[in-house]
């Protein structure tokens, strides 16, 4: 059995994926590629986890396909790591020196690919861009340049953006999008605005075209920069306070509210102390969000037993432990969007974003 | 305790001054707790302020451990405020649900040996 709280608080506009629902489907993908159990729970609970970070930037019914679309790709990954290790465990073997990369190489192909991914852009995008990221012209002064208003400019410039997105990631992947409608797909989920998403089907359209199923990916995730994501294991009391004073830490850096900061730290708090409580031990993963604004992105998980049944555990007044049963409602609170996915036997994933206000 | 101390509860005339000095984790504000309860016993105290500026959060646990100490303090004949919630982690509990109950509080430490001698003026002391 599992379940799930539906995400973004009752006020917002966010609609609610059923993402406890695609659990049997995922777990089927990955039961047919991998043999051993333990492996396919781990793989499962990734792909939810990436299903649940994805979910707030695509239209509810991109989920299925996503979901399957990012299922085969875990499974695939695994495989390139363990194909990975297998080449690194001969290499000990053979006691030749690793051949060091050659990072220069990387680098300067990454930046011809940047360079590439720009000359496809028109000149009028491409222009304002530079003049904002590379000469840190501010949105205001752009706009009374081209005769318009900074809230114009700053969309102009997050489409510009996602268009960038979609043009490098075919140029470093070499690859020319094999139909008509793979780039508006693309574009449609580069930028995460769902009604786009609706109009070209991307949908049906990730489900039939192997291409945009594999760069559908690293599109949606893009908001999650891996390298800013600070891993807190959680274990025992002092790591409780240890996660939230590197949500602390993370949300001070991107220059939150003193308000909106505490709450998240008390978000984070009650979260940690869940997994101490119910799980013994997890991980708290705290990230920088860039797209579609400054947020913060928490992500509380075990491997415990589980919430039976969240939609109760999400109402008031549920009683867990000494009578306490605050934790999901309250931190629901807190928070701009708050999910959760649940498997009993499996473990507990809470994914919680809090967006900076407009400053 | 080698390392810095974490809390100090000091008397003062019928009272005790609790101040707590850094963010605690819970099984310190137990030790916490635990430490004050038995203070409030030994000392007899007719009043207890505890400071709590130091607190990062005042999340469920929090909250919840300083309305038991106040509620076993006033079984213990001894009334409590409490001092230095700051704005934005009593804005933080209120969206949370949580709130101090019953318990006093006040700005900062001044005001709250002010509101107990108040509270002690207006219910004059049941013996001991
Ligand atoms: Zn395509």
């Amino acid at each position: 059995m599992a379940a799930v709280g539906p995400v973004g608080s009752p006020d917002q506009s966010c609609a609610s994926p059923d993402v406890a629902a695609l659990i049997p489907l995922v777990r089927r993908i990955v039961a047919a590629r991998v043999p051993d159990r333990a492996t396919v729970d781990d793989l499962v609970q990734e792909t939810l986890t990436r299903v649940l970070a994805a979910a707030g930037r695509v239209e509810p019914g991109m989920l299925e396909p996503y979901a399957i679309v990012t299922a085969r790709n875990v499974v695939a990954s695994m495989w390139r790591d363990q194909d990975r290790h297998r080449r690194h465990q001969h290499r000990v073997v053979d006691l030749r020196p690793p051949p060091a990369p050659d990072e220069d190489v990387l680098a300067g192909e990454d930046r011809a690919a940047v360079a590439e991914a720009l000359t496809r852009l028109s000149e009028r995008e491409r222009t304002t861009l530079l003049a904002h990221e590379v000469e840190g012209r501010d949105t205001r002064s752009l706009a009374v340049e081209l005769g318009s208003t900074a809230g114009a400019v700053a969309a102009q410039l997050n489409r510009t953006r996602a268009r960038l997105r979609v043009e490098y990631l075919l140029v470093s992947e070499r690859v020319e999008p094999p139909t008509e409608r793979c780039r508006p797909v693309l574009l449609a989920i580069s930028s995460g605005e769902r009604r786009r998403q609706r109009e070209v089907d991307a949908a049906r359209h990730l489900l039939e075209c192997e291409v945009c199923a594999r760069l559908s990916e690293p599109l949606m995730e893009r908001g999650r920069a891996r390298d800013d994501a600070v891993r807190v294991p959680v274990r025992g009391d002092a790591d409780i306070v240890a996660a939230r004073q590197a949500a602390r830490e993370l949300a001070t850096r991107l220059r939150f509210s003193p308000t909106d900061i505490t709450l998240i730290a008390t978000a984070v708090s009650e979260m940690a102390r869940n997994i101490v409580r119910f799980a013994d031990s997890g991980e708290v993963v705290v990230t920088e969000l860039e797209e579609p604004r400054c947020g913060i992105s928490i992500v509380a998980r075990d491997a415990g037993p589980g919430i039976p049944d969240v939609e109760r555990a999400l109402q008031d007044g549920y009683s867990t432990y000494q009578g306490l049963g605050l934790g999901l409602p309250g931190a629901r609170r807190l928070m701009d969007e708050f999910a959760v996915v649940s498997e009993t036997g499996r473990g507990t994933t809470v994914t919680m974003t809090k967006w900076r206000g407009e400053a | 305790m080698t390392s810095p101390r974490l809390f100090s509860i000091l008397r003062q005339g019928l009272h005790l001054i609790a101040s707590v000095h850094t963010a605690l984790d819970d099984s310190q504000l137990v030790r916490f707790q635990a430490d004050l309860v038995e203070r409030i016993g030994a000392d007899r105290a007719r009043g207890v302020v505890i400071d709590v500026a130091a607190l990062d959060v005042l999340d469920s646990f929090g909250s919840r451990t300083l309305r038991d100490i106040a509620e076993m303090a006033r079984l213990r004949g001894a009334v409590t405020v409490i001092v230095g919630i700051q704005p934005d982690v009593a804005f933080a509990m209120v969206e949370l649900g949580m709130d101090t109950g019953s318990v006093v509080t006040a700005l900062d430490l001044e005001e709250g040996l002010a509101e107990l001698d108040r509270c002690l003026a207006a219910s004059p002391l049941p013996g001991p």
